[in-house]
């Protein structure tokens, strides 16, 4: 009788920790992000740049303000689909000529160190050769976008592809798997760790290349309105494009690369890394 | 089924490569029978799963061929299923799906399939593990999986490359036990390559002793043994003796040997 409400608080308790415990990796990283502004809004305080350096609060305002004018959303919006598309082309030319470099093993050789180049290759710098083609257009901003991400998406798919262990490929065909049933049953699913990291190599490359292209030219996108709010220049507002640039990178690689990857790695009993 | 007969003729393999070439395998000539059990034994680096990838087409031969009932065997088929020194299961798919992994690809309807997955997982005692993941898995359950993936595929020959190599010895002794009685109920002709000769004169109703690189074959031996077997018995002992006496010749005869199990 005594004991009854004890263990029912334990019970509670538990179930509350277990609450807490499901979130507790995201405690430091919360506690970083609280420190950075804290650190920031001093610096602000002590006044050293003056006007040239707006604290927390004024860069929250100046994105209060593009949110209620709509303008950030629809920078967001046309800023993720030119992402989404490009990246999708880049993915799927990458993952092709990913394939062809592996399949055709001199072919790969001969090519690689050209790819490897191409991946080096700035993609700012394709920018004035695809206006002088496609002119002020969307095409333009998709083209940097992909011909930025497609070469590093090849070499790094390729690289998740010869991963493969050999013995698979071996069992696979014994038991009578070939061409593309052996590809779509055996090396993707093998190398399937391998190609979501590759992923999120592509997807890093296309995101910069096309926050970049946006910058020199584009009438609505993230880029765009980091560099009208610098010609007025409304330096709080190009602060928090800037903040929301790097706030879109850190959820996309969480949500759609870190987590496909834990769950790639469960999956075959490896040790997710947190 | 009845299991198929094999003729292995004049069969060599060499490997090439920048920094010359190596010989794995010369002039072997062997006539299985049907549903026979054959262990291969030999020191490492003989050739003997060489002579298995041979068999099962994953690799062709530089000279000679393989017939399987008087017919040439040209690449890779599930008529000849091979089980792997490491298993060589697949991760992603847990044990249905790698029993069943054949079956899908050969198109069997998902029925026959479920049936088929579950009866050979009765066969190596796993049905309780059906959806269990690779590595959740024993060393002695894998191997396990690996038999039934391959026996799944009612294959006419048999082919295990050292499958019991990395086991302890109490797993392995256990794992030859399911092997004889597999062997039995489903009447494939079998080819066992081992480095273990004890292994071998428990198994095989013939004991073909290869020699070291390149591989030929130095004597066949007749193991009249009754099953089922174990490492106690006199016709199995005598086995061992006398398979040793030629590895031993082997031995004395090539000095750079690796070290071997006798």
């Amino acid at each position: 009788m005594v004991e009854q409400p004890a263990q029912d608080a334990a019970v509670k308790r538990r179930r509350e920790r277990s609450l807490a415990w499901e979130f507790r990796h995201l405690i430091p990283m919360v506690a970083i992000a609280i420190s950075a502004i804290a650190i920031w809004e001093l610096i602000f305080r002590s006044g050293v740049w003056g006007f040239l350096f707006p604290g927390p609060s004024q860069v929250a305002r100046a994105l209060v303000d593009f949110w209620n004018s709509t303008r950030l959303v629809r920078a967001i919006v046309a800023t993720l689909r030119r992402l989404a598309v490009g990246f999708l082309i880049s993915l799927v030319l990458g993952a092709l000529l990913a394939f062809l470099m592996v399949r055709f093993t001199t072919f790969g050789k001969g090519i690689q160190p050209y790819i490897l180049g191409l991946q080096i290759f700035p993609s700012i710098a394709w920018v004035p050769l695809s206006l002088i083609w496609f002119g002020f257009s969307e095409t333009t901003l998709l083209f940097v976008t992909i011909i930025g991400s497609v070469f590093g998406v090849s070499i790094s798919f390729a690289d998740a592809l010869r991963t493969v262990p050999p013995v698979y490929l071996q069992a696979a065909r014994n038991m009578g798997s070939d061409g593309m049933d052996l590809i779509l049953r055996v090396t993707v699913p093998a190398a399937l760790p391998h190609l979501i990291s590759a992923a999120k190599v592509g997807w890093s490359f296309a995101w910069r290349s096309l926050i970049g292209a946006e910058i020199i030219f584009a009438t609505v996108g993230l880029g765009f309105l980091l560099n009208a709010s610098a010609s007025v220049p409304d330096i709080a507002g190009v602060m928090g494009v800037m903040l929301v640039i790097l706030v879109i990178g850190i959820v996309v690689d969480q949500l759609a690369f870190t987590k496909t990857q834990e769950w790639a790695s469960r999956r075959r009993g490896l040790r997710p890394r947190r | 089924m009845k299991g198929a007969d094999l003729k292995l003729v004049m069969l060599g393999k060499r490997f090439g490569g920048n920094a010359g070439q190596t010989e794995a395998l010369r002039d072997v000539n062997l006539e299985i029978r049907g549903g026979e059990f054959v262990t291969i034994v030999g020191p490492s680096g003989c050739g003997k799963s060489t002579l298995l990838s041979l068999v099962a087409g994953l690799e062709e031969p530089t000279t000679g061929w393989v017939a399987m009932d008087g017919h040439r065997v040209h690449g890779p088929g599930a008529d000849r299923i091979v089980v792997f020194q490491d298993a060589a299961l697949f991760p992603w798919l847990d044990v249905t799906g790698n029993v069943e992994f054949g079956l899908r690809v050969a198109g069997v309807p998902r029925k026959d399939r479920q049936q088929r997955v579950l009866e050979h997982l009765e066969m190596v005692q796993l049905e309780k593990f059906a959806h269990a993941r690779v590595h959740e898995l024993s060393g002695g359950m894998k191997q396990r999986v690996a038999l039934a993936r391959a026996l799944v595929l009612r294959p006419r020959v048999l082919l295990m490359d050292e499958p019991f190599a990395a086991l302890d010895v109490q797993i392995r002794e256990e794992m030859q036990s399911v092997v004889q009685d597999l062997w039995v109920r489903s009447g494939t002709t079998t080819l066992f390559v081992t480095h273990d000769v004890r292994e071998a004169a428990v198994l095989g109703d013939r004991i073909v002793v290869l020699s070291h690189r390149p591989g030929t074959v130095s004597a066949i031996l007749e193991n009249g043994a009754r099953r089922p077997r174990t490492l106690n018995d006199v016709g199995v002992a005598e086995a061992i003796r006398r398979s040793n006496e030629i590895l031993k010749a082997e031995v004395q005869w090539s000095s750079n040997q690796p070290k071997m199990q006798l």
